[in-house]
């Protein structure tokens, strides 16, 4: 009786195991498995990407399981502090980072290059969940509530976007816009919001790049200049296009194999799968990302408290946005951004921060008994 | 609305529902997403799926023509003297290639070049035609060709191949029959099949026989399919389609001949055709001459200048191209006209005074003295002119043209040959048509000493005189050799005129006071024939009192000199005709020479006979 009160270590350890979402767990293993495979087929001696992306994702997978046996409450303890931390990498960044392209992204840690503004994404994504945590649902439109919010997206937003990286800036923007929508911002703000948006949009064409507004009269047409940057989209199309329903088989895609796709093992990683597998088995791919989605919907749905619930939708739509920007410019239907696919593509940041974000969504289910 | 307007009496609990709630929108926004994308890729890999097939196909096979070798020209002999010798080049594709600048530049780090080269490429490059592949000048060993081939990779556009260069084994002697060969210009292009387009190192010929027989000689294209990756490098032959080279060519040339007579025009400017009976041309020489092998791949502009510049012509054949009176060469023709219209007879007379005052115009004969009362065979051996005056008077143009558009003056002697000139013989209806003005009867009369308007090339004329040679029978002369060639009709109406005709001419060469006497050939082949002397300029009364020597004279005012003839003249087997330019009178320059070539033939043909 007295050891049933005081649980030891690993009576708690036990009870977190057995809460352990396996199923969640194999959707994510099974991603990670279709990630390697599809980069083993775009892999030379050279490059020797396979080697990496595994020593990645063992990586990775730690941090997830690290994550994951946290008790939730520590991350809404330290939600502010991680956020501020964040914002500080991304002012250290601005200035020591280093540059690639003209925009300063990255700060070198030993064996990775961090990119600030990609874990700001699950920055935000916890400070706002920790703000809407004890807001009552009576105040929440009020102004003065609507202050630290505000100043929560846009300080990355402005800091994100002066890097020069205007699509990550407005990745977070939406991510955040999502979170306000299920905190339960009133649907008046966000068409107040929208319609100011729109009259702002023709002034903020003067303020981008040459190259950011190249790359969207390319995704207008992109056939008016199939070799320059319309080149991507075009290449892509005719990958996906000519997989077919059964697609060209395992490692017979030409257009990758031959290197007619830029970008294969990274932003077009969808691509490749898309070729070799076709219509069959990218609608099945589609179909376990969004098991994923709805996966973590669920465990969202099951937890005791708001803040677990807003992180899980939260991070749930983050990995939606990723998706859908993702294949929506590999198969021509947006421009051509820079977003990889979660957990697939070859990359560091990208990866750590998904699996990062997903271990959140497992010790919410770990810990959903638990009120903060 | 109830979802989204939070009512104020609900607490933490119902935050939660709020949540839930809007959570719920959010997902089936994603579910709206998904049905895009699932009909996106529906649309891309199901319905378009064949489109992108092509597509995907067409960005990894490429097809590679591959050129076929150039037929070789043969001679009746079969010495080949237009030959394919291997050499190792570089073709540029200019679809691949962004900056001619860079592609030069990293070019020069992997093969030695100097500036020179690299300015002159770049020259050439610009107006080249961008459809074409551009070959670079230069003939690789095999060491540097190896080692372009190890790093072509990091070259784009560059493509090293092996090839045939069209070489001319006697290039000078040859020159004008054979021509030459040179990258097509797009009016080339044109001519041939589009299945010739894009084919690396495509040379067809300019001129000569290269130009009249491209066809045959050209050969069918082959090709070769590989896969490429984006880079262009190649990864795997898929398939490849040979070609047929192009067929030889066997002429009737004979090289041992073609090649003395060329030396014997040595410094002078003319040219000599040689015929047998039936028309087969034995050697067609023009000199001076060039070489065409420097053609191949584009002279220089130094080298051109100085051919396009040289006061005798170098380029121009003057065998077939230019055109000279005949003169004195024309009597025969004037001789039978009058015959076979029953305007004389072969025993007509005529008193040559050296000079005759019709028309209000003084006529002259070359022999001051006059040549007394003289009949037809002398005045054919002695060449009077006062006799043919007279004949071609009572003759009238009209009939003497008829005459000789029978053998083959005025018009082309082959076909297809684009560089040939078409001469001219004149009527009175020609003169009326195109100068608009009436036929004089003094120009009949210079018409009958081969002078005034009429026009003829070398080709033509040894054309006539194997027709004369042959006993009046029509040929169609040829450069290929071939055993149909055979006599046509008969072009003339009684041998008794044929052999008076000839038997003049044997005495123009072989018996004493004969104008070609000195050009006899001694033993039992002889030489039989008719030199001319065609003025090129008018002789004024005045300059006739002078009585200024041809050598005197600057050498463009100088006489042609000319010679046709045959042998040997008991039996004709070939026909011969010498044409120098402004070499002087036909019996000094044009007659030894033709006596030169023809005791060539004669030895060549004693020999054959022995053995």
């Amino acid at each position: 009786m007295y050891r049933s009160i005081r649980k030891n270590i690993f009576e708690q350890a036990w009870e977190k195991i057995i809460q352990f979402d396996w199923f969640f767990f194999s959707l994510i293993c099974i991603l990670i498995c279709v990630g390697l495979l599809t980069i083993h087929t775009v892999d030379n001696s050279n490059s020797n990407y396979l080697f990496k992306h595994f020593l990645r994702i063992s990586i990775s997978l730690a941090l997830f399981l690290f994550v994951a046996f946290i008790n939730i409450k520590f991350w809404y303890r330290f939600a502010y502090v991680f956020y501020i931390g964040v914002v500080g990498l991304l002012i250290y960044v601005d200035f020591f980072g280093l540059s690639a392209l003209g925009a300063k992204r990255w700060i070198n840690v030993y064996f990775f290059n961090i990119q600030p503004s990609e874990l700001m994404k699950v920055g935000v994504i916890l400070a706002l969940a920790r703000y809407y945590q004890y807001i009552k649902l009576e105040e929440i439109d009020n102004f003065s509530k609507l202050i630290i919010p505000v100043f929560i997206i846009f300080i990355p937003f402005f800091l994100v976007t002066s890097q020069p990286d205007l699509g990550t800036g407005l990745f977070i923007l939406i991510v955040c816009l999502g979170m306000l929508w299920l905190a339960g911002l009133s649907l008046k703000i966000f068409i107040t919001g929208f319609f100011s948006l729109l009259i702002l949009t023709p002034f903020s064409i003067a303020f981008l790049k040459p190259y950011q507004k190249e790359r969207i009269l390319t995704f207008l047409n992109p056939e008016n200049d199939p070799l320059g940057s319309g080149y991507h989209i075009v290449q892509s199309k005719i990958a996906i296009g000519s997989g077919g329903f059964w697609g060209k088989g395992f490692k017979q895609g030409t257009q990758s194999n031959l290197e007619f796709l830029p970008e294969k093992h990274t932003d077009f990683i969808f691509t490749v799968f898309s070729e070799q597998f076709g219509f069959f088995g990218s609608v099945l791919l589609i179909l376990l990302f969004f098991a994923i989605i709805l996966k973590i919907l669920n465990i969202s749905l099951k937890s005791q408290n708001n803040f677990s619930r807003l992180v899980c939708f939260g991070v749930g739509f983050n990995i939606f946005v990723y998706l859908a920007v993702n294949l929506g410019m590999v198969t021509g239907l947006l421009p051509v951004v820079g977003v990889p696919l979660p957990i697939i593509s070859y990359g560091g940041t990208a990866m750590l921060t998904t699996m990062f974000a997903l271990g959140l969504v497992m010790s919410a289910k770990i810990h959903n008994d638990h009120n903060l | 609305m109830e979802y989204f307007i939070p009512s104020p009496k609900k607490g933490s609990e119902s935050k939660a529902k709020v949540i839930s709630r809007r959570a719920f929108a959010l997902t089936s926004f994603k579910f709206v997403f998904l049905v895009m994308v699932v009909s996106r890729l529906f649309y891309l890999q199901i319905i378009k799926r064949d489109e992108f097939i092509i597509k995907a196909d067409n960005n990894r096979f490429r097809k590679w023509k591959l050129t076929p070798s150039r037929g070789i020209i043969l001679d009746k002999n079969n010495n080949v003297i237009a030959d394919n010798f291997q050499v190792f080049k570089i073709a540029l594709i200019p679809r691949e290639i962004k900056s001619i600048d860079n592609f030069l530049s990293s070019f020069s780090k992997i093969l030695p070049i100097t500036n020179n080269e690299i300015s002159y490429y770049k020259k050439k490059y610009r107006l080249h035609n961008k459809n074409l592949p551009f070959v670079l000048n230069k003939n690789l060993n095999w060491t540097d060709f190896s080692k372009l081939n190890y790093v072509i990779h990091n070259l784009q556009g560059a493509q090293p191949f092996m090839s045939y260069e069209r070489t001319y084994i006697h290039p000078n002697e040859f020159a004008h029959i054979l021509g030459y060969v040179s990258t097509p210009n797009q009016k080339d292009l044109n001519q041939i099949d589009a299945s010739y387009l894009d084919v690396p190192n495509l040379k067809v010929g300019k001129i000569g026989l290269e130009k009249n027989s491209n066809k045959i000689l050209l050969g069918i294209p082959g090709s070769a399919i590989y896969e490429v990756n984006a880079f262009g490098k190649r990864v795997k032959n898929i398939e490849k389609i040979d070609g047929t080279n192009g067929s030889r060519i066997k002429t009737s040339i004979d090289k041992d001949i073609q090649i003395y007579a060329y030396q014997q025009l040595k410094e002078k400017s003319g040219s000599v055709v040689v015929m047998n009976m039936y028309g087969g041309v034995l050697c067609c020489v023009s000199s001076p001459s060039y070489d065409p092998n420097k053609f191949t791949y584009g002279i220089s502009y130094k080298d051109y200048d100085v051919l396009k510049n040289n006061e005798k012509k170098p380029l121009v054949n003057k065998a077939m191209t230019t055109t000279y009176p005949p003169a004195s060469t024309f009597k025969m023709i004037v001789a039978l006209s009058a015959l076979e219209n029953k305007i004389i007879t072969k025993n007509f007379r005529h008193t040559c005074k050296g000079k005759v005052d019709l028309y209000e115009q003084r006529y002259h004969c070359w022999k001051d003295k006059g040549h007394g009362r003289i009949n037809l065979k002398s005045a054919i051996k002695e060449s009077c002119d006062i006799y043919f005056y007279e004949v071609a008077r009572l003759l009238g143009i009209d009939r003497l043209q008829k005459t000789a558009f029978k053998f083959g003056l005025g018009d082309y002697v082959f076909q297809d040959f684009f560089e040939e000139a078409k001469g001219l013989v004149p009527s009175t209806s020609w003169k009326r048509e195109t100068l608009g003005k009436s036929w004089y009867l003094g120009e009949t009369m210079i018409s009958g000493i081969g002078q005034g308007y009429i026009k003829t090339t070398n080709v033509q004329l040894c054309k006539m005189i194997a027709q004369f040679a042959n006993g009046g029978y029509q040929i169609d002369a040829s450069f290929f050799d071939s055993s149909d060639l055979a006599l046509g009709k008969k072009i003339i109406e009684d041998d008794e005129h044929i052999e008076l005709i000839l038997k003049s001419l044997f005495e123009a060469t072989n018996h004493p006071g004969g104008t070609s006497y000195r050009s006899r050939i001694a033993g039992t082949m002889k030489l039989a024939g008719k030199t001319g002397t065609a003025q090129v300029r008018k002789i004024s009364e005045s300059q006739r009192e002078q009585d200024l020597k041809n050598k005197d004279l600057p050498w463009k005012f100088r006489d042609h000199s000319l010679f046709t003839g045959y042998g040997p003249a008991d039996n004709p087997k070939y026909a011969i005709s010498v044409v120098i330019e402004h070499g002087g009178s036909g019996s000094a320059v044009a007659a030894p020479i033709a006596r030169n070539v023809m005791r060539k033939i004669f030895e060549k043909e004693r020999k054959l006979n022995n053995v």
